[in-house]
């Protein structure tokens, strides 16, 4: 007797065909759970005083970060970024930053607060132990005091301590040029203005020593009026003067001295005049004041920078700021270090970015460094120059050494106790 | 005894042994309302919500014991957060740089606070309505700038940093997220039952007195100034106990604790869950942490949202939530009755 195959489907075919719908049911949930978002949340000021700040951090942000989803995103997983208002409050900031982790779900943070938020943010990394990128904060102690470090968390900020470094010892050169020997000091009264100054001075002194501080100046921050403190400034008649001043006081500040035809009498230097921020909103902006970069086009003088800055102008209609490429530079830490640990796993990504160096436009060299010891980051363009009325604003930056910033930072962190 | 004595201690009886049922009533709700909150860990894994209570609770304190000085007393004080932030910064220091063990840096805290707030009460309370608010405003701008200026000791405006050291006490590791959180909720129930007891004893009687008419209260030999002062340095207690609650959340604490702008809300919160109920700045403090929480993911323009809000409770219903609520339902009673 044979066997022969009845007509129709047969068993085997019948389990093929339940098979391919099985497949063909679950494949676009097995193709998702692989390609699934990674959610980066991001704390920052979008409201008051700073929001200007707060929002080209964003800004910056989406657009690097929609460069690697197009490039395939993050080991193969798109981001999504999740970005909340702090409104500048430390325990909003910690909230907010606990809030994207615990209820959002994002795996990585990227810290956009200033000052004590991004304190407050820091302890929540310690305590979750998220892997977090600081974006924003220039208080050199986040990083390099040890009591701070975590091995969870990275500092993508230029730093207090390495802008007064390089602004002394340029300042002591024009210094010895010029001979100024009598200077002036005006900045905010809170600890920022106080340290930075402080810092600064001490860094002058070391490399031009018959410097003297004969007038120091703290206007309260925010301060709509500045009468007082020009005025006593053009009586105790000073050769230069530094100023450390920033954003709406920093204009407000040359709107009112102006007046005073004050930038004619004396050699000013002021960090933070070379950021779009103040550059485009002071009425008449002197000729020749000396600062410091925060973000500028022309410097460092890259065909990748100069595309960077006009891309972002393109994109949101207006220029970065300071905040824009250090939050920008986060990203494109967080991507390569992604690249090269082929994961996304937050302790992965901490090993990788420890030393890491990446090819970045902000560089001095055209690569930054997250330094390994201390989770910070080095090797950005750091220099200073003198203003023009229109664009580019700083057409000539003389950059810092790199080599003497190492050298003298470390000497500052033993006087401090850090090392 | 006298027949005169005999006669008041009669009288007095009822009315007593109504207040002792009324105490026992007020600590059932407190235990319940203890057990409810403690068990909650148990039927949610919402690290979100344990942390909304926590915040509640330090927020909660704060602004029942403003309401202390607002609501009960009349004295509109509009610098309250310094001891909010005077809280938060003590415990800080005092465990960053003793190491004590945290009841006892918790005992620490209190006893400084009231010892500064009886300095700075004694000067206050002597003034009346606007005058009390604005010398009360000068002390908390006098404490948040010495925090900002004395940046050794404080750290300045980048606050205390490298987190609050958290030992264990007792069984209890606050560093736990949910010891934390069970740790919050009791300080706020017996916080809240303290409170409501000062509010419900013959001390908390004379301050109605003395908000509805000090002079009268002075003829009845009350002295004034000592429990306007006695009550000033109450509340302080409480707002110090709602800044350590904060300061063990964000395990740090922040200049801004003692800014105008924790006063701000204060007021705002006793705004908008009325000051006539005990339990309306409560509410109010629910209230306005919902509404910052969920405003706060939509959209950065906060401000506009709550600032509507604001405008509802104010021209709308011109008084707070919990105060509405009171007044339907006694229409609605007397209405039952056919009054």
């Amino acid at each position: 007797m044979t066997r022969t195959r009845t007509p129709g489907i047969s068993r085997r075919s019948t389990l093929a065909l339940m098979g391919a719908g099985a497949m063909s049911v679950a494949a676009p949930w097995v193709a998702r759970a692989q390609a699934k978002t990674i959610k980066i949340g991001m704390p920052t000021i979008l409201s008051g005083r700073v929001a200007q700040l707060g929002t080209s951090s964003r800004n910056a942000v989406m657009l690097e970060v929609d460069k690697v989803n197009a490039a395939g995103g993050l080991a193969g997983r798109q981001i999504e970024m999740v970005i909340r208002d702090s409104k500048g409050q430390p325990q909003e900031a910690a909230r907010v930053a606990r809030e994207l982790v615990n209820t959002d779900g994002c795996e990585w943070l990227i810290d956009g607060e200033a000052s004590s938020g991004s304190f407050a943010v820091h302890e929540v990394a310690r305590d979750l132990g998220v892997l977090c990128v600081h974006t924003c904060s220039e208080a050199s102690s986040l990083t390099a005091d040890p009591k701070q470090h975590i091995p969870n968390a990275f500092r993508c900020v230029r730093q207090g301590i390495h802008d007064s470094i390089v602004g002394g010892s340029y300042a002591a050169s024009i210094s010895k040029a010029k001979g100024l020997k009598k200077w002036a000091t005006c900045s905010p009264d809170y600890a920022y203005g106080r340290d930075t100054t402080g810092e600064f001075t001490l860094y002058l002194k070391r490399f031009a020593p018959d410097v003297e501080i004969i007038s120091e100046s703290w206007p309260k921050l925010f301060q709509p009026d500045y009468t007082e403190v020009v005025t006593k400034i053009l009586q105790a008649k000073p050769q230069a003067l530094y100023s450390c001043l920033w954003g709406g006081d920093l204009t407000s500040y040359i709107d009112q001295a102006n007046i005073y035809a004050m930038f004619g009498q004396m050699e000013v230097f002021a960090v933070n005049m070379a950021d779009y921020t103040a550059l485009t909103v002071v009425k008449n902006l002197p000729k020749g004041i000396h600062s410091g970069n925060r973000y500028i086009k022309s410097f460092p003088t890259t065909p990748e920078n100069a595309a960077w800055g006009d891309a972002y102008k393109a994109k949101y209609n207006e220029y970065p700021t300071n905040w824009s490429w250090q939050n920008a530079t986060a990203v494109m830490f967080l991507a390569e270090a992604a690249k090269k640990a082929n994961s996304t796993d937050g302790k992965k990504i901490a090993e990788v970015l420890k030393g890491l160096t990446i090819k970045c436009p902000f560089g001095t060299d055209g690569t930054v460094t997250m330094r390994g010891d201390d989770h910070t980051l080095v090797g950005y363009a750091i220099g200073w120059g003198t203003t023009i009325p229109q664009e580019p604003y700083v057409p000539e930056v003389k950059a810092g050494d790199w080599k003497t910033i190492f050298e003298l930072e470390a000497e500052w962190k033993k006087s401090k106790g850090y090392t | 005894m006298t027949e005169l004595e005999a006669g008041r201690a009669d009288r007095l009886a009822p009315v007593r042994s109504v207040a002792v049922l009324q105490r026992y009533r007020d600590v059932l709700i407190a235990l319940v309302a203890f057990a409810v909150l403690a068990s909650l860990p148990l039927f949610t894994g919402s690290k979100a919500l344990l942390d909304f209570v926590i915040r509640c609770s330090a927020y909660g304190l704060f602004a029942t014991s403003l309401n202390l000085l607002v609501g009960y007393t009349g004295l509109t004080s509009f610098g309250h957060g310094m001891f909010f932030g005077l809280g938060a910064y003590s415990f800080g220091l005092i465990m960053q740089k003793l190491g004590l063990p945290i009841p006892v840096a918790f005992v620490a805290t209190l006893a400084i606070t009231a010892l500064i707030a009886a300095v700075i009460g004694a000067i206050c309370v002597r003034l009346k309505e606007i005058y009390f608010a604005f010398v009360t405003l000068a002390f908390q701008m006098l404490i948040h700038s010495t925090i900002l200026s004395w940046a050794s000791f404080t750290g300045g405006d980048q606050g205390l940093r490298g987190g609050i050291p958290r030992p264990a006490f007792l069984g209890i590791n606050l560093a736990n997220h949910v010891h934390l959180y069970i740790a919050s909720c009791a300080l706020l129930v017996l916080g809240l039952l303290a409170m409501r007891q000062i509010a419900q004893s013959p001390f908390g009687y004379t301050l109605r007195m003395i908000r509805d008419n000090a002079a009268r209260a002075s003829f009845l030999g009350i002295d004034v100034w000592r429990v306007k002062l006695t009550v000033f340095v109450l509340a302080a207690l409480f707002a110090s106990m709602g800044g350590m609650v904060m300061a063990l959340f964000v395990s740090g604490a922040y200049p801004e604790f003692a800014y105008w702008t924790i006063s701000g809300e204060g007021i705002f919160i006793n705004m908008l869950g009325g000051v006539s109920t005990f339990l309306g700045p409560m509410v109010g403090t629910v209230l306005l942490l919902l509404l910052n929480d969920t405003v706060t993911r939509f959209t950065e323009y906060h401000g506009i949202v709550l600032g509507v809000v604001i405008l509802f409770f104010a021209l709308g219903l011109r008084k707070g939530l919990l105060d509405f609520v009171a007044e339907w339902f006694s229409h609605r009673h007397d209405a039952g009755e056919g009054r």
